[in-house]
C-alpha cells in the first residue's frame, strides 16, 4: 500500500554552495564536499607569522609538492569528520572486543617464550614510533595546503596516536594489567643499540620542516615497517602458535590499508599535476631513494633481532619490503628509473 | 578451598591515561631539542617542567571516536529531518537568517582556522600533554566547522547571503572584523594563541559570542542550529578546561610569565569584545523574537561570571581584569545601537539584509535600555520620515576602518552620543586611526604587525578589490542580487510571503 504525503514543493533556489556550483556545475554537493572544498583560505592574510615573517600564514611553499589545484586531490573515502570518527569508533571497538577476548583466555600468557620476547622486544617499542607519526601528520595538517589534504593529515595524525594506544593497550595488558612492560619497552627504545637507527631515522623525520617530504619519508618507513611487524610477523606467528599476536596484528594492518587509499591518492595527485607533476615526481624519488636507504639500514637490527628470536626469514622480508616499495614507486612514475 | 586466580594489578585511571598519552613521548637525542620544538622560545615564556601541564581532561581516542560518533549520528538525522519537512518554513521569520548568515560568513571560518592552529599546537609544543590535548580540540574544532557548514546548508538552498561565505569571508569590509582577528591570533606564537583562543576566546567571551546564537536559534524555530549548539557544548566544556589550564600553567611555571599573559589578556579581551559588537547587535535588532539584550548578555556571561567569578580567582596570580574593560561596560549601553546603525546604512554592500525596527521593537528597545535608547529612537524616527518620503538611508561613501578591529570608526565617546571617538598614533611618519583606547593600545604595542593589516576600504582604493566603483566590488565579492539592503521587499521577504500564501492554500506543512 502506498501513502501519499501532501507535501510542498519548493524549488530551491540553488542546490549548494556557490564556490561547488562553479566547480562541479549546479548539482547537490555531497557532505564531504561541503565540508572540504575550498575551505582553508587562499587569499588577504592580515599579518605575517611572527615565528616565520618571510612566510604567509598559508601558503604552497611550505613544502615542495605542489598541486596547481589543490582541490585536485580528493580522499577516496569522502571522510569528513562524522564517517572519519564513526569508522575509528568501530576500529577501536573491534580492538577492544580483541583485547577483551585474549585476555579472558589468557592468550598473552600463553604465548611461548620466543613470540613473548618479540612482543616485548620488537613490538611494543614501537609505539613511539606511531607517537611520532601524529606529530608529523599534525605539522602537515597546520602547514598543507589546501583542506582535501590537511584533513586527511589531521585525522591520519588522530589515528597515530591511536595506533600508539593500541600498541599500549596491548602492552598494559600483557604486562598483566601494569605498565611495566611499556616501561621496559621505552628503555629499548631510548637505549637498545639495536632501535638507535630507527630512533635516530624517526627523530630527523620530526624535524623535517617540509611537510610534504616528511609524510612521504614517513610513508616509505611505513611500508617497510608494516610490512615487516604487522604483516610478515602476522604470517609468522600463525604458524609459531602466537596466535594472539596476529590478533593484534590484523588491527594494524587494516588500519594501514586504510591509510594507503588517501597516500596513493596523493601521489597520483602529485604526479598527474599539469604543472608541478614531473617536479613533485623528482621530489618524490628524492626521499623514496634516501629513505630506503635509512628505513632499511634503521631495521635491519630489528629484523636481524627477530630472526634469532624466531627464525622467521625477517632480514629476507624487509629487503623484499624494500624491493616493493621501489617497485610500486616506480609504477607511479616516481623513482629514480622511472 | 580453591586458590583464586591471581587478580590483574589494575593501573589507576591516571596512570593508565598517562601511559596512553604522555609517557609515549621522549626527550631526541640525535636532533637538537630547538630544532625540535623552533617555536616555543621566542615569546619569552619560561617552562621549568611541562609534565606539570594537568590534564583537562582524560578522554583516549577509543572513547573520543565512540561518543563524538554517536553525537554526529543523532545530529546529522536532526538535519536531515528538518530538512525533509522543509522545516525552514517554521522560523518566526525569514529575516531572522541573517543572524545564521553572519554565523556562517564569519564564525564558521574561524573554526576552522582554530583546528588548523590546534594541530599546530599539537606538534609544536614540548610537553606531550598539552599536545594531545590540543590534537582532540583540533579535531573538534573541524567537527564544529563542518556541522555548522551542514547545518546551514539547508538554509542556503532557499535564501541569499548564504552562497559565497567563503569567498566573502576574504575579502567583504565587516567581516575582515572577524578574518583579522583570527589571524592575529595564527601568526602569533603559540603561547599567545593559547591565551587569545585557548583562553580568552574560548574561556572568557564564549558564552557571549556563542549562546546568543544559539539561544538566539531555539527562540525563532531553529532547530538545526540549536541541536548543534546543544552538540558543540560538551566539546566546548573541554576547550573552557583547556583554556583554564593552559593560562593557569603559564602562571605557575614562572613569575616572568605574569606580566607576558596580562598583557595578552588586555589584548585579547579587547580584540575579542571588538568582535562581539556583531553578536551584540544581532541579538537587539536582528531577532524576530527576542531572547535577551546584549546588555543582559554582557552583565550575565561577562561581569557576573568573568569579572565578579574567574577574575577572583586569577587575582591569587597576579593577574587584574583586562586593560580597558571599563570602557566595554559603559559601552553596554549603547554598543548595539551604534553597531547596527552603521551596518544599516551600509547593508547594500553586505550580504545580510536590515530594515528599521518596528514600533514594537523599539519600545522593547527602550525598555532595555532606559537610558540610553531613547537617543537612537530619535535617529530611527527621523529614518521613518525618510521613508515615508521614499527615501532608504545608505551611505554611498566608503567609511574609514580602526586600524586594529577594522570595524568602521562609528563609535562615540561614552558620554557624547554623537561625538565619534579617534585615537591615533604615528609610526614611521605614517597616521593610523583607532576606534578606541583599546584598538589604539594594541597597535602601540605592535605596530609593525598591525601596520600590515589588509584593510578593505583602503585595498578598494589602492584597485585591489576588482573595481573602483561600488558594483564593480560587489562583484569581486560575488555578491548576488537580493543578498544585501533592504529586507522588506527583498528576495527572502517576497519568497517567505509567497511559501506561506501556498502553505495555507494547500494546507500543507
Amino acid at each position: 500500500m502506498q501513502f501519499e504525503l501532501r507535501t510542498q514543493v519548493i524549488e530551491p533556489q540553488r542546490k549548494t554552495f556557490q564556490h561547488l556550483i562553479d566547480r562541479y556545475g549546479d548539482r547537490p554537493a555531497s557532505r564531504y564536499e561541503e565540508g572540504s572544498i575550498d575551505i582553508q583560505a587562499t587569499a588577504n592574510y592580515h599579518y605575517r607569522p611572527l615565528w616565520n615573517p618571510e612566510m604567509e600564514i598559508y601558503s604552497p611553499d611550505y613544502s615542495d609538492l605542489k598541486l596547481a589545484d589543490a582541490y585536485s586531490f580528493t580522499d577516496p573515502r569522502q571522510f569528513y569528520y562524522a564517517p572519519y570518527v564513526t569508522s575509528r569508533a568501530d576500529m577501536h571497538e573491534a580492538f577492544g572486543s580483541t583485547l577483551d577476548y585474549l585476555e579472558k583466555r589468557g592468550m598473552f600468557d600463553r604465548l611461548p617464550a620466543s613470540w613473548s620476547s618479540v612482543v616485548q622486544d620488537i613490538v611494543l617499542p614501537l609505539r613511539h614510533y606511531e607517537a611520532a607519526g601524529q606529530m608529523i601528520f599534525s605539522h602537515a595538517a597546520r602547514f598543507g595546503w589546501g583542506t582535501t589534504i590537511t584533513q586527511c593529515c589531521a585525522y591520519a595524525a588522530f589515528d597515530r596516536i591511536g595506533n600508539a594506544q593500541i600498541l599500549s593497550r596491548a602492552g598494559i595488558s600483557f604486562g598483566g594489567g601494569t605498565a611495566d612492560s611499556l616501561d621496559t619497552a621505552k628503555t629499548t627504545w631510548l637505549e637498545d643499540a639495536d632501535w638507535q637507527g630507527l630512533r635516530k631515522h624517526t627523530e630527523e623525520l620530526l624535524v623535517t620542516r617540509d611537510w610534504g617530504r616528511a609524510i612521504v619519508a614517513l610513508d616509505v618507513t611505513d611500508r617497510l615497517l608494516y610490512g615487516l611487524m604487522y604483516t610478515h610477523l602476522d604470517e609468522a606467528a600463525l604458524l609459531g602458535g602466537a596466535g594472539s599476536y596476529s590478533l593484534v596484528a590484523q588491527h594494524l594492518s587494516g588500519w594501514f590499508t586504510d591509510q594507503r587509499r588517501w597516500m596513493d591518492a596523493l601521489y597520483k595527485a602529485w604526479g598527474a599535476d599539469p604543472e608541478h607533476g614531473t617536479a613533485n615526481a623528482a621530489v618524490v624519488a628524492d626521499v623514496v631513494e634516501s629513505t630506503l636507504a635509512t628505513a632499511s639500514a634503521a631495521l635491519a637490527p630489528i629484523a636481524a633481532k627477530l630472526d634469532a628470536l624466531v627464525d622467521c626469514g625477517a632480514a629476507q622480508a624487509l629487503s623484499d619490503a624494500v624491493e616493493a616499495t621501489r617497485a610500486a614507486y616506480t609504477t607511479l612514475g616516481m623513482t629514480k628509473e622511472a | 578451598m580453591t586458590i583464586a586466580p591471581k587478580a590483574p594489578r589494575k593501573l589507576s585511571m591516571k596512570a593508565r591515561y598517562s601511559a596512553l598519552t604522555r609517557d609515549l613521548d621522549w626527550d631526541p637525542s640525535y636532533v637538537p631539542a630547538e630544532e625540535m620544538f623552533p617555536y616555543t622560545t621566542f615569546e619569552g615564556i619560561t617552562i621549568h617542567d611541562w609534565s606539570k601541564w594537568e590534564d583537562p581532561f582524560r578522554l583516549t581516542v577509543d572513547a573520543y571516536a565512540k561518543y563524538q560518533a554517536e553525537k554526529d549520528k543523532r545530529l546529522y538525522a536532526v538535519l536531515d529531518g528538518f530538512a525533509q519537512s522543509q522545516g525552514h518554513l517554521s522560523l518566526t521569520d525569514a529575516s531572522y537568517l541573517n543572524a545564521m548568515k553572519l554565523f556562517l560568513q564569519g564564525v564558521s571560518p574561524l573554526e576552522y582556522q582554530a583546528h588548523r592552529n590546534f594541530a599546530y599546537l599539537a606538534r609544536h609544543l614540548n610537553g606531550p600533554g598539552p599536545r594531545f590535548a590540543s590534537l582532540c580540540q583540533s579535531l573538534d574544532e573541524i567537527r564544529h566547522a563542518q556541522t555548522e557548514i551542514h547545518t546551514l546548508s539547508n538554509y542556503n538552498k532557499y535564501y541569499s547571503g548564504f552562497h559565497s561565505y567563503l569567498h566573502m569571508h576574504d575579502r567583504v569590509w565587516y567581516l575582515s572584523v572577524p578574518k583579522s582577528f583570527f589571524d592575529d591570533a595564527l601568526s602569533a606564537g603559540p603561547f599567545e594563541f593559547l591565551i587569545a583562543i585557548g583562553f580568552s576566546f574560548e574561556y572568557l567571551l564564549t558564552n557571549l559570542l556563542f549562546v546568543p546564537f544559539m539561544s538566539g536559534a531555539s527562540f525563532n524555530g531553529d532547530l538545526p542550529t540549536m541541536t548543534f549548539g546543544f552538540s558543540a557544548q560538551s566539546d566546548e566544556s573541554r576547550h573552557m578546561t583547556l583554556g583554564l589550564e593552559a593560562i593557569k600553567f603559564l602562571l605557575e611555571q614562572d613569575e616572568k610569565n605574569v606580566p607576558l599573559v596580562q598583557h595578552w589578556i588586555n589584548k585579547w579581551f579587547w580584540r575579542g569584545y571588538r568582535v562581539t559588537a556583531l553578536v551584540a547587535q544581532m541579538l537587539d535588532y536582528m531577532l524576530p523574537r527576542k531572547v535577551m539584550s546584549w546588555k543582559e548578555a554582557f552583565e550575565l556571561y561577562f561581569e557576573q561570571q568573568m569579572m565578579n567569578g574567574l577574575f577572583q580567582d586569577l587575582a591569587y596570580y597576579g593577574i587584574t581584569p583586562p586593560l580597558h574593560v571599563d570602557k566595554a561596560i559603559q559601552e553596554k549601553e549603547y554598543l548595539s545601537h551604534q553597531a547596527y546603525w552603521i551596518l544599516y546604512q551600509f547593508s547594500h554592500a553586505a550580504a545580510f539584509t536590515t530594515s528599521i525596527p518596528t514600533e514594537e521593537h523599539m519600545d522593547w528597545l527602550t525598555e532595555q535600555y532606559p537610558d540610553t535608547f531613547p537617543v537612537y529612537r530619535t535617529l530611527w524616527e527621523k529614518e521613518r520620515k525618510n521613508l515615508e518620503n521614499g527615501g532608504r538611508h545608505f551611505i554611498r561613501g566608503l567609511p574609514q576602518l580602526c586600524q586594529v578591529c577594522q570595524i568602521p570608526m562609528g563609535f562615540t565617546e561614552a558620554d557624547e552620543p554623537f561625538v565619534q571617538c579617534q585615537r591615533e598614533s604615528i609610526y614611521e611618519g605614517e597616521r593610523y586611526n583607532f576606534c578606541s583606547d583599546g584598538c589604539k593600545y594594541i597597535f602601540d604595542h605592535e605596530p609593525v604587525k598591525f601596520r600590515q593589516a589588509w584593510l578593505p576600504v583602503h585595498q578598494i582604493y589602492q584597485g585591489n578589490c576588482g573595481a573602483a566603483d561600488l558594483p564593480g566590488v560587489l562583484q569581486w565579492y560575488k555578491m548576488q542580487p537580493g543578498d544585501g539592503g533592504e529586507y522588506l521587499g527583498n528576495v527572502d521577504n517576497e519568497n517567505w510571503k509567497t511559501w506561506h500564501d501556498m502553505a495555507e492554500t494547500t494546507g500543507g506543512h
